[in-house]
């Protein structure tokens, strides 16, 4: 359990040591900086929230209903006007909304249309650039590994479990946001979705497959040693 | 509301002329689940992942009502031989 409390907080790491991977000395000051001037603004809150929710909700019972405050919760500050865009600096860069009109996010309802509009911002798109690298081993998932919100998440869940690898997940039923951008990111339709070493592996049917024929044990301990 | 059956095997059938194609309404009438098993020549060379988002965009129109899609087997022709014989026999035991 204590390990998916802190996720958050793991995350940042890793965001950090992508950052030092990618950049040079100089620039990882660059953005360590921008990330510390980050923190008290609300893009970066609205990620942390985003994160933080993977861990938050072992709910009693399943089904949608339980899944909607996370999104309430961000509303205001969707609806709020938005901050420009910083470049380069995907973490800081968190701005879900630019391309939205205002109309949408102002009630739940809005939601209803996100589907019209291209729901991978530049921003969301450099944010889970970030987050696919944070770990070996990223799933995109209907609820939480403690608490799957869906026979295909959990079937993904179990399998990664039984191979005993760390792996953090993201329950997309709390940001509608992220799960209508992560369906283009991906160029995939459904969850649950894995990411290995970066990179998009597949959804369900794919690990299942994977996992009988050890393809996936062999990626997964190619990704550990990396 | 929802896909039917048809609807998903029409929709394979123009865009991945499969030479086999199975899809099972897998959600109990609504519509919104499917599980398909799917050959075709367009599949060679092709990695797992390649295959299935061919039939993924194949799908594209009817992924927007469709909830759950399982894509049981996604082979060539070539893959598809060996296994005929084992697969006739479940099918005849229906």
């Amino acid at each position: 359990m204590s390990s998916i409390v802190y996720s958050p907080l793991y995350f940042l790491y890793g965001a950090k040591e992508f950052f030092s991977a990618r950049r040079g000395r100089e620039k990882l000051r660059y953005g360590f900086f921008f990330s510390r001037l980050s923190v008290s603004k609300p893009p970066l809150s609205l990620l942390l929230l985003l994160l933080s929710s993977s861990k938050s909700k072992t709910l009693p019972r399943g089904g949608r209903s339980c899944n909607s405050s996370l999104s309430i919760s961000l509303l205001p500050s969707l609806s709020s006007p938005s901050t420009k865009p910083r470049k380069g600096n995907g973490v800081s860069a968190l701005v879900l909304h630019r391309r939205r009109p205002p109309a949408i996010g102002s009630t739940s309802i809005g939601f209803l249309s996100v589907r019209c509009f291209s729901a991978l911002t530049p921003e969301l798109k450099s944010t889970l650039d970030k987050v696919v690298t944070s770990h070996k081993v990223v799933l995109f998932m209907k609820g939480t590994k403690d608490f799957p919100q869906c026979g295909f998440s959990n079937t993904v869940v179990q399998i990664l479990k039984s191979l005993n690898v760390p792996f953090e997940t993201l329950n997309i039923l709390e940001n509608e946001l992220l799960r209508q951008g992560l369906k283009e990111y991906s160029n995939w339709p459904t969850f649950p979705q894995l990411y290995i070493d970066g990179e998009f592996f597949g959804g369900c049917d794919i690990t299942i497959e994977a996992y009988k024929s050890g393809e996936l044990q062999e990626l997964l301990e190619k990704a550990m040693c990396s | 509301m929802g896909v039917t059956k048809e609807e998903v095997e029409a929709a394979l059938t123009s865009k991945l002329k499969p030479s086999h194609l199975e899809v099972i309404d897998t959600s109990g009438g609504c519509g919104a689940s499917f599980a398909i098993e799917i050959v075709s020549e367009q599949f060679e060379g092709k990695r797992l992942l390649e295959r299935h988002r061919l039939v993924n965009s194949a799908l594209e129109e009817q992924m927007k009502e469709i909830h759950a899609l399982s894509i049981k087997k996604a082979l060539t022709p070539a893959q598809w031989q060996p296994q005929d014989e084992p697969k006739e026999a479940e099918s005849a035991s229906h």
